[in-house]
């Protein structure tokens, strides 16, 4: 049983993680309030079911399509809704969180409801870890998530375009008087935290089904996730989600699943009293000294 | 040019006059069925389907003959979303207010969808004494209410399974389970929902103390879980022999496919609502086989002993272009407007108090077998299908639904899945 626990613990941790990254990158390491994130999960959890089961193509097609639709919707989001708001941060947070409602709204309204709506394994078995068996999906899952922290981290630390991105964040005027073009960048990483989201889609939504409520709880807990983590930190995410991880699967597994929500809520209850900048944060630190 | 403008005259002519006739057979005022389900959910959307379905056949047919007029069936659907998380019991209230006081709704058909809105709404009914059939909601404490106050309760009725049938249908298998594998030991997996924690409780004082099993664990899931590791961990864990899943959220179905990956040593039989359908095999990577799921009424699959059971399936199937997918409520919801209209026509008025008196007489062969109601309003169910109306159980084998319990419509015998070995 507790061999378990810290198995499917780890694995909960990196699902976490792998949700938060795109959350992370667009609102944490960029500034851009983008609180449809989980409709835009959603959203491409649907496009490659859409494309594999109403059009029959290959599921590899499916995926890059599907990824490349929810990147032009970020931009677009960036566009049309974002830009017109930008600088007003309570504006940003309820525009987009407004229009991720009628996103997946729209979705319920089309009759996207029932259990038909799953996407197949990446990968297909299960292989024994002690007496635990973990299919090869959740595998898949730590190596994606792995990989994509890695990749996020180099990014935006030794890439014109990710130092970029935190430039925004920092001082926008400044980052102006660098050449930076803050609404090119701001757009670029609406579309690419946007296809970071499609991606833990593709990954995650395999092990269980497409609902339209998904899309609050993905949004919560990457909300958590890097309001523990700290907002803008590839280190804190990781932290936070190891941390919010195993306290949900050894809530799950010793107490009951009904307190897992809770596990997030008062992480953030905790963290937001404590320090407000989150454990790795660094951004508002001097504000919160002052 | 005088043959072409005689041509299209007579045409009009014939075209008014077909209109005119039409117009006449329901220039009646409808009685007006009120439907406020949970349409985001299999059962509920099915059952609507199958009101529809009913309510045409019935208006085609010339509609229902109240005195000595026959008056349509018209359907008000409302989609109270009642069924999901989060949403409150006020507003399936607010619905059925809706339908009642602005559609004018004559009767509630199908009615709502959890246990916990249809019992706040029995009130409602009573007040202005509009005759209630449920379809979905599942909770004996329905029951409880009309014996205990029949004057204020009595116009609410249940055309599907409830929980204490479900038990029998269950238990029944489980002793199946006893006799032919020698198993003893059960884990419980159930949803946070009134009918399923009550099926939960049931199932453990009138089934497995009195058999003398040992439950090695209960987990039960919020609304919406989609992660069921912690459940088959401890099942596996205690030992369990078999895992009794009772579910009816969408999310539910991937539990088997969980079971089937971390390779838990236990048998699955239960309920999960996605299991039920033809679709479910693929949908679920052929990872169900072996699974024994409960059908809650007979109809929502077809059974060879049963021919209205078959007939039906195929209606539907005919009409929609795909088979009934859900293991509850459709076959209710299509039977439940044949029981109101023959009540109607036997009270020979709308009026709620008179059609309540004829519908506790109601004795019908549908596609659910027969067809009557206690003294409790609740259909009785059974295992013979020309004396009650009738649940099964069936088995997923190798894509195909094999009824295997009860034995008076059996296809097959229970068989276990790979990896699965007999006690005895």
């Amino acid at each position: 049983m507790l061999l378990g626990t810290l198995v499917y613990g780890f694995v909960n941790s990196c699902i976490l993680a792998l949700v938060a990254m795109g959350f992370n990158l667009t609102f944490g390491i960029s500034g851009v309030a983008n609180f449809s994130y989980g409709a835009i999960y959603i959203f491409s959890g649907f496009t490659a079911w859409i494309f594999l089961n109403s059009i029959g193509f290959p599921y590899i097609i499916c995926v890059i399509i599907s990824i490349g639709l929810s990147a032009t919707l970020g931009i677009l989001i960036y566009h049309f809704v974002i830009k017109r708001v930008k600088g007003l941060a309570l504006s940003e947070v309820m525009a987009t969180f407004g229009l991720g409602l009628a996103i997946m709204e729209l979705f319920r309204y089309f009759d996207f409801v029932g259990f038909k709506y799953t996407l197949p394994n990446i990968v297909e078995g299960s292989v024994a870890i002690g007496d635990v068996y973990l299919d090869y999906q959740r595998i898949a899952v730590v190596f994606i998530a792995t990989a994509l922290t890695a990749f996020i981290y180099l990014f935006t630390h030794h890439t014109k375009t990710g130092l970029a991105f935190r430039a925004i964040a920092q001082d926008e005027r400044t980052a102006l008087t660098f050449g930076i073009d803050s609404d090119r960048i701001g757009a670029l990483s609406m579309g690419f935290g946007s296809a970071l989201a499609a991606t833990a889609a593709i990954v995650v939504l395999p092990m269980g089904t497409i609902a339209v409520e998904g899309g609050y709880d993905v949004l919560l807990n990457a909300l958590a996730v890097c309001i523990v983590g700290g907002l803008g930190s590839t280190v804190g995410i990781l932290f936070a989600s190891v941390l919010i991880g195993f306290a949900q699967t050894f809530t799950a597994n010793y107490l009951e699943p009904h307190w897992m929500m809770l596990v997030s809520l008062i992480a953030i209850a905790v963290v937001l009293c404590v320090k407000p900048s989150g454990i790795f944060g660094h951004q508002k630190e001097l504000e919160e000294r002052i | 040019m005088n043959r072409l403008a005689l041509k299209l005259i007579l045409v009009l002519f014939v075209a008014t006059l077909l209109t005119g006739l039409s117009s006449r057979v329901f220039a009646q005022e409808p009685i007006v069925l009120g439907v406020p389900t949970s349409l985001g959910f299999l059962e509920g959307k099915e059952g609507l389907f199958c009101v529809n379905m009913a309510v045409d056949e019935i208006n085609a047919a010339g509609g229902v003959k109240v005195g000595g007029t026959m008056r349509p069936f018209r359907v008000v659907a409302i989609d109270a979303r009642g069924a999901e998380p989060g949403v409150p019991v006020a507003e399936v209230i607010k619905a059925h207010k809706k339908l009642i006081l602005e559609d004018k709704a004559n009767f509630i058909a199908f009615g709502s969808f959890r246990s916990e809105a249809a019992i706040a709404c029995m009130d409602l009914v009573s007040q202005y004494k509009i005759p209630m059939l449920l379809g979905t909601a599942m909770s004996p404490e329905m029951q409880k209410k009309i014996t205990e106050e029949y004057d204020k309760y009595k116009h609410t009725f249940r055309v599907c399974l409830n929980a204490v049938y479900l038990i029998k249908y269950l238990g029944g298998t489980m002793a199946y389970l006893n006799k032919q594998f020698g198993f003893t030991k059960v884990f419980i997996m159930d949803q946070d929902v009134a009918w399923a924690r009550k099926t939960g409780d049931l199932m453990i004082s009138m089934v497995f103390e009195k058999m003398g099993w040992q439950v090695v664990g209960r987990q039960t899931y919020p609304t919406g879980a989609s992660d069921f590791s912690s459940g088959l961990m401890k099942a596996k864990a205690g030992g369990a022999q078999v895992i009794l899943p009772i579910f009816d959220m969408p999310q539910s179905g991937i539990l088997v496919k969980q079971w089937n990956s971390m390779k838990v040593p236990a048998l699955m039989a239960g309920f999960i609502s996605p299991l039920a359908g033809p679709a479910a095999w693929k949908t679920f990577d052929e990872k169900i086989d072996g699974a024994i799921n409960a059908i809650f009424e007979i109809g929502n699959v077809p059974v060879q002993k049963v021919p209205r059971s078959v007939e039906f399936y195929q209606k539907y199937q005919k009409r929609y272009g795909k088979p009934i997918e859900a293991g509850h409520s459709p076959a209710p919801a299509y039977e439940m407007v044949y029981i109101l209209k023959e009540a109607i026509e036997r009270a020979g008025s709308i009026d709620g108090d008179a059609v309540v008196n004829e519908l506790e007489k109601t004795d019908r062969q549908g596609a659910m077998g027969r067809i009557r109601f206690g003294k409790d309003h609740q259909v009785i169910y059974g295992e013979d299908p020309n004396e009650t109306a009738m649940g099964c159980m069936i088995q997923w084998r190798k894509g195909k639904r094999i009824v295997v319990y009860p034995e008076a419509i059996a296809e097959g015998k229970i068989a276990l899945p790979e990896g699965l070995k007999s006690l005895k």
